[in-house]
């Protein structure tokens, strides 16, 4: 029987190499790479997102941490199958148009995709029509749009309006952030959720697909 | 007591080792790793390359040789006046002068009627133009808050009209596009009487962020600020990087990253126009490591913008830094330490343009009547600070001294008399010396509800515009004015 809590411990503890062995270690006990996967790595990151909420992680920890989860997942990706490394949430994630900004918005991606959410990044500046036609190319179900400048902020409305005219509102649930989005702009404009940083962000992603 | 432009230079956190130090590594960042750029400024870069710089188009990167640079940067202007309406609100930007004012983009402020949070509109902007206008220490006006209940193509010109037509002090804002650079220069004209006065007495500039840190030029706001160097329009050329996230975690690295990008910005100017006014605009930051937010009241970044002026200086160049910010979301003891620590520490560095030095909360976020009040009492004792102490022979004071003699008082002697309304800063009202029995009386008012009031007495001043009503009109009749 494997112990996750220590594969858990060392992803909390930074020690990308210690992990990378642990996760070897266990496929060679036996263990399925699911279970390696959702009750050692997901689980770890969890903790990882706790610990940031509460100030208890620096952001570029939460980074290293998500950075050694991936390498594991790398280990476990070709024995996963199908169904199992299929995820829920199906993320389009963008910097509204007229905003360059992206290091917040990177933020949510790389921590949604640790919480093992399938993560499409489209980077900055990104027009209404792009994000509607990328949710339709991408069969998505989760839209984050983000935006820094205050000014700009009035391109999120107008892109879940973009979203509604192309009748695939029903199909994505939308969320918004970034430093000067608040929950009652995010009411005012629509969006399904408003997450105040990259942590509770990809907490509520998931809470908005299951 | 007009405390404007007062010689800093007490703190330097620099040695000048250092400054060479990080000079030097400034050249080598753009010798070495070069400045990206995007789509849109082909011409800028064809300029850059036409003149010595090295440059990639595939990887769309720009080296700079070192020549190149000090050659450039050499033709800025070492001396930068900034014209209020009123001359007698004129900042002569050289040397260590020190002038502080407000700052800021914010989108937010606390009700000045129930202290709850809100959207800032127009009527936000106005009220606080006029708040400022009346604040002595306030030396100038960096438009304040964001109109969030206008159009956004109606931003520029009503800004700037609205900043123009409640404060005489110097206006500076962003602009949003270069057709609204065109518009905001128009209009300046029309009050000036002509664009050549504007010219001569330019009381409005522009705050351009060509640089997306690290080491990229913004195309829209590098063609901004190309055009307000061709039309002779003062910019301040904004980069701010936070250490940890857009720049290094190291002060040290934070600075010479910075310092690059002003250098590189400062060619590009003066090559598009050699010798345009500009003002280097190093605003070193902090990421919040726990939400890689931004962190205004860091004692850190007071430390940084003070040596952020000595390496502006290094190049003869005037500089626009930002201290004076909090992180606090109202108007309380953090507020206080941050601030005062964070000002007097840029103010003593010898910064020649600090803003966010007024009215702002929730680091660039939010802003408040009272707080507009509170800071203009701290940027007045940061002034008087830098005035130092007079040791000449009627300060000194021997005369009295002896005229009293060993065991007298000095309360009703002439040098008293003389010195009692100059010699220490008297302050806007909003410090609080009473005794405990008169202060209760009075209804225990902390320093946020003294500070209240005294903006709410300002603001109840018979209002007038600056704007004369024969410019008023014809501005109306050619622009959107909201106001």
């Amino acid at each position: 029987m494997t112990d996750f809590s220590e594969i858990k411990e060392t992803l909390v503890n930074l020690d990308q190499q210690r992990l990378l062995q642990l996760v070897n270690d266990a496929l060679a006990e036996g263990t399925p790479a699911s279970d390696i996967l959702n009750n050692g790595l997901i689980a770890g990151m969890d903790i990882v997102g706790e610990k940031m909420e509460n100030g208890d992680m620096f952001i570029p920890e939460v980074l290293m941490a998500a950075r050694a989860m991936g390498k594991g997942v790398e280990i476990l990706k070709p024995l996963l199958g199908d169904e199992e490394s299929a995820t829920k949430g199906n993320v389009i994630i963008g910097t509204v148009k007229g905003d360059l900004h992206d290091i917040g918005k990177n933020l949510v991606a790389m921590m949604a995709e640790s919480a093992g959410l399938t993560v499409h990044n489209l980077g900055v500046d990104i027009a209404p029509e792009e994000f509607v036609r990328q949710i339709k190319e991408k069969n998505a179900n989760i839209l984050c749009l983000s935006a820094l400048l205050t000014t700009t902020m009035p391109m999120m409305k107008q892109t879940i309006d973009a979203v509604v005219e192309s009748g695939l509102r029903d199909q994505v649930k939308i969320m918004v952030g970034g430093a000067p989005v608040t929950q009652a702009f995010a009411d005012d404009i629509g969006a399904d959720a408003f997450a105040p940083d990259a942590g509770s962000a990809a907490k509520s992603a998931k809470a908005l697909v299951n | 007591m007009n405390l404007m432009g007062l010689q800093g230079g007490q703190y330097r956190p620099l040695s000048p080792e250092q400054v060479e130090t990080v000079h030097k590594a400034s050249l080598k960042i753009l010798e070495q790793t070069g400045v990206t750029y995007e789509q849109g400024l082909e011409g800028t870069v064809q300029m850059l390359a036409d003149s010595g710089a090295n440059v990639d188009t595939e990887r769309k990167n720009i080296t700079f040789p070192r020549k190149m640079i000090s050659q450039q940067v050499a033709k800025a202007p070492e001396k930068v006046i900034l014209c209020g309406q009123d001359p007698k609100n004129d900042l002569n930007l050289t040397e260590d002068r020190v002038h502080l004012g407000t700052g800021g983009a914010a989108i937010k402020i606390l009700d000045p009627e129930t202290s709850e949070v809100r959207a800032t509109t127009l009527k936000d902007l106005y009220d606080v133009s006029r708040l400022v206008d009346k604040l002595d220490n306030i030396h100038f006006l960096v438009r304040p808050c964001i109109p969030t209940d206008i159009d956004e193509k109606d931003y520029d010109i009503n800004m700037f009209y609205t900043c123009l037509s409640a404060s005489s002090k110097h206006v500076m804002s962003g602009v949003n596009d270069e057709k609204g650079l065109h518009n905001v220069i128009e209009m300046a004209s029309m009050i000036a009487g002509g664009e050549d006065k504007l010219k001569e007495r330019p009381f409005i500039s522009v705050i351009t962020s060509f640089a997306i840190s690290p080491l990229k030029l913004c195309t829209q706001s590098t063609l901004i600020m190309q055009e307000a160097n061709r039309n002779r329009i003062p910019v301040a050329l904004s980069s701010a990087p936070m250490a940890g996230s857009t720049s290094p975690l190291t002060m040290a690295g934070t600075l010479a990253q910075l310092h690059a990008e002003q250098l590189a910005g400062i060619t590009i100017c003066q090559l598009t126009n050699p010798g345009a006014p500009l003002l280097y605009g190093g605003i070193p930051g902090m990421a919040n490591l726990n939400t890689m937010g931004y962190l205004g009241g860091a004692v850190e970044c007071g430390m940084m913008n003070a040596a952020i002026h000595q390496l502006a200086h290094h190049i003869k160049v005037p500089n626009y830094n930002s201290s004076g910010l909090s992180d606090s979301k109202v108007p309380d003891v953090q507020a206080g330490y941050e601030k005062a620590f964070t000002a007097l520490l840029a103010s003593m560095g010898g910064s020649n343009y600090i803003h966010h030095s007024a009215g702002m909360l929730e680091s660039m976020l939010t802003i408040a009547h009272e707080q507009y009040v509170i800071d203009d009492e701290i940027i007045g004792n940061c002034c008087k600070v830098l005035k130092g102490i007079d040791c000449d022979a009627e300060h000194l004071a021997l005369e009295v001294i002896d005229s009293v003699g060993a065991g007298g008082n000095f309360m009703t002697a002439a040098h008293t008399m003389t010195h009692m309304r100059t010699e220490y800063y008297s302050g806007n009202g909003v410090t609080d010396r009473k005794s405990r029995d008169k202060w209760e009386k009075e209804g225990s008012l902390d320093t946020r509800k003294r500070a209240l009031a005294i903006a709410k007495k300002l603001l109840a001043a018979p209002e007038s515009s600056y704007i004369s009503e024969e410019t008023d009109k014809a501005i109306r009749e050619k622009f959107n004015i909201l106001i």
